[in-house]
């Protein structure tokens, strides 16, 4: 399978021109990922994790230097363009989780998979199922915990094939069970899709094999 | 899929805002639909034939004063006079009345039915494509009779008058049509026969005709040589200029069949009405679709957060513009469909026959005009409306 490759060329986010850059950092640098590396951006809050995976996908675009994705540099990329990527490439587990409050866990799921047709029903029910909210599966999203929440949202970036998965703070209400219990489904599915990882978290890391740390 | 990006995407729909305006589209597609069909019967029944002299074609003649009677002034046109009213800005066509120049008496043919009697009359005649009646006219040496056109009227002065006067049986049309009438040409150094026979009666010219081709032939036989100027003339003016010609009529002292001219006039003021009528119906469609536009774009910046990340998880905007164009076209192309088969219905079945039943002929490609003017609608309504969601997408996206 051809892997994905993510290249940052001295890249400075608006929001962090005017803050001071350690040597190692990201920011300022060139740095180059490769699926399937799986890396994590362990830092305190305010250096720009959430900005490093809005990036990625493609939801920032306020910065100076160049992205390259795939050898192109999203300076050419429209909105399509990310579309595409989104949908076969790149997926992203937001830190506001973007979820639709309106509609059920499983609506919520089927909205994506509706799109890539990556998983059969059934499926979903199971992954549903196994995260242990199948008694809530027709519960309008509103009226989930912030943990539940969590939970779908990362459910449902796993439905579609990618090369990269991009998960911001995505365990930040989760409890260690839960936590184990996803990161157990994580794997399978990175594997499945012989896709990398970008992870950042506020403290400990998650039980995953990290090929190693991104410094910003 | 689209059943639930609807729910996203609609979650804050205001139902009274669409009834209002589906409400409105529907009376604006009805009030367009009915002043566009009713337009195009009059236009119709100002185009047909049977219409000439009534819309837009005018027979005049001059005024006959005490000055005439003495002999002071003459009622004939002069060729200049012909001219002047043929730079008329108005005036499409002029046409003179030819006349016999000799004198002219009918009487019946014994055993063909009519009565025995003999009465003077008078011959004049047309071009053809003046005639209001539909005829074979074609008159030469060899023809078996000469076809006459009589004017309605002078049956009934018959019929009503002279008949019952004179203790004459009354004569019907179809009687007159197959019997056959004797003319007496009287010149002042010849005279001669012919037969003749009645092919039509006009509604509107008040004269007996003859085809040219005879009257040409039989003033050169029986004629005087004194070239004759014509008395009257046949104008054909364009539409709504009536106001224009009673104009010229007064300053030329021209006289003219004052029910052409109330007709006419009566004729604009319908077109006039409906055409306002038609304008307010296109307002209110347009309304109506500036009020779907503008509901649609409410519906969008409600679910702007949405729409965001509909298109973060993967969905193109261009899906998104689908999904609003097909739910609104669709509501908009029932309405269409619902206000195409009632005006139809309402014309068919209680306008028609009215009018018909009245003698007024209707056209004929309703059907088709009105799914014309309703797919146009449509199709305006979808293109408003992908500009307008696609600029407000465009704006979301920004």
């Amino acid at each position: 399978m051809v892997s994905m490759k993510i290249e940052f060329k001295s890249i400075i986010p608006d929001p962090l021109k005017d803050n001071e850059q350690t040597k190692h950092s990201v920011w300022g640098s060139d740095y180059k990922w490769e699926s399937p590396q799986k890396v994590v951006l362990n830092a305190v809050s305010g250096k720009g994790k959430s900005t490093f995976i809005g990036l990625l996908s493609g939801v920032r675009t306020d910065f100076e230097g160049e992205l390259i994705i795939n050898d192109i540099n999203t300076k050419q990329f429209s909105n399509k363009d990310w579309t595409e990527l989104r949908v076969n490439s790149i997926s992203t587990v937001y830190q506001d989780l973007q979820l639709f409050s309106g509609l059920t866990i499983l609506e919520n799921l089927q909205v994506k998979n509706n799109l890539t047709h990556h998983f059969t029903e059934e499926k979903l029910v199971q992954l549903i199922d196994k995260v242990g909210l199948t008694e809530h599966i027709s519960k309008k999203c509103k009226l989930l915990s912030l943990g539940q929440q969590q939970r779908v949202a990362i459910l449902r970036a796993l439905c579609q094939p990618f090369k990269a998965l991009l998960m911001d703070e995505p365990f930040s209400h989760l409890d260690t069970a839960n936590e184990a219990i996803i990161v157990e489904i994580l794997k399978t599915e990175l594997d499945k899709n012989q896709a990398g990882l970008i992870i950042t978290t506020l403290g400990d890391k998650p039980a995953i094999n990290f090929n190693n740390e991104i410094v910003i | 899929m689209k059943s639930l990006l609807k729910n996203i995407l609609f979650h804050s729909k205001s139902n009274t805002q669409v009834v209002l305006s589906t409400i409105g589209a529907f009376i604006g597609m009805l009030a367009l639909l009915f002043s566009v069909l009713l337009l195009n019967d009059i236009e119709s029944f100002q185009n047909s034939d049977d219409d000439l002299l009534s819309s837009n074609s005018v027979i005049i003649q001059k005024r006959v004063t005490r000055f005439t009677t003495i002999g002071l002034n003459s009622t004939e046109f002069t060729n200049e006079e012909i001219e002047e009213l043929k730079q008329k800005e108005f005036i499409e066509k002029v046409a003179a009345f030819q006349s016999a120049s000799y004198g002219v008496g009918i009487s019946e043919y014994p055993n063909d039915g009519l009565p025995s009697f003999y009465a003077d009359l008078f011959f004049q005649s047309i071009p053809d494509e003046f005639i209001d009646v539909e005829t074979n006219w074609n008159w030469n040496e060899d023809s078996e009779f000469v076809p006459i056109i009589l004017p309605r009227d002078f049956l009934m002065l018959i019929n009503y008058g002279i008949a019952e006067s004179q203790g004459m049986p009354q004569i019907s049309e179809d009687l007159l049509a197959v019997a056959r009438l004797k003319i007496h040409m009287n010149g002042k150094t010849k005279r001669g026969k012919i037969t003749g026979k009645v092919v039509g009666f006009s509604q509107k010219i008040s004269s007996v005709l003859v085809p040219e081709s005879f009257l040409n032939y039989s003033n050169n036989l029986y004629g005087s040589t004194n070239v004759k100027l014509p008395q009257r003339l046949f104008l054909k003016v364009k539409k709504g200029s009536f106001g224009q010609l009673e104009a010229l009529m007064d300053d030329m002292n021209l006289d003219i069949k004052k029910s052409a001219l109330d007709l006419s006039k009566i004729k604009t003021f319908v077109n006039v009405i409906i055409l306002v009528f038609l304008i307010f119906a296109i307002l209110i469609i347009l309304l109506s679709i500036l009020g779907f536009v503008q509901y649609i774009q409410l519906l969008l910046n409600k679910a702007k957060q949405d729409i965001i990340i509909l298109n973060r998880i993967g969905y193109k905007f261009e899906t998104l513009l689908k999904v609003m164009l097909n739910h609104f076209s669709k509501v908009f192309i029932v309405i269409s469909i619902i206000a195409s088969v009632t005006v139809l219905s309402v014309k068919f079945l209680v306008i028609n026959p009215l009018l018909q039943k009245n003698g007024i002929e209707v056209a004929n490609n309703q059907i088709g005009l009105c799914l014309i003017v309703a797919i146009t609608c449509v199709i305006g309504f979808v293109l408003l409306n992908y500009q307008s969601v696609k600029l407000t997408l465009k704006k979301i996206n920004n």
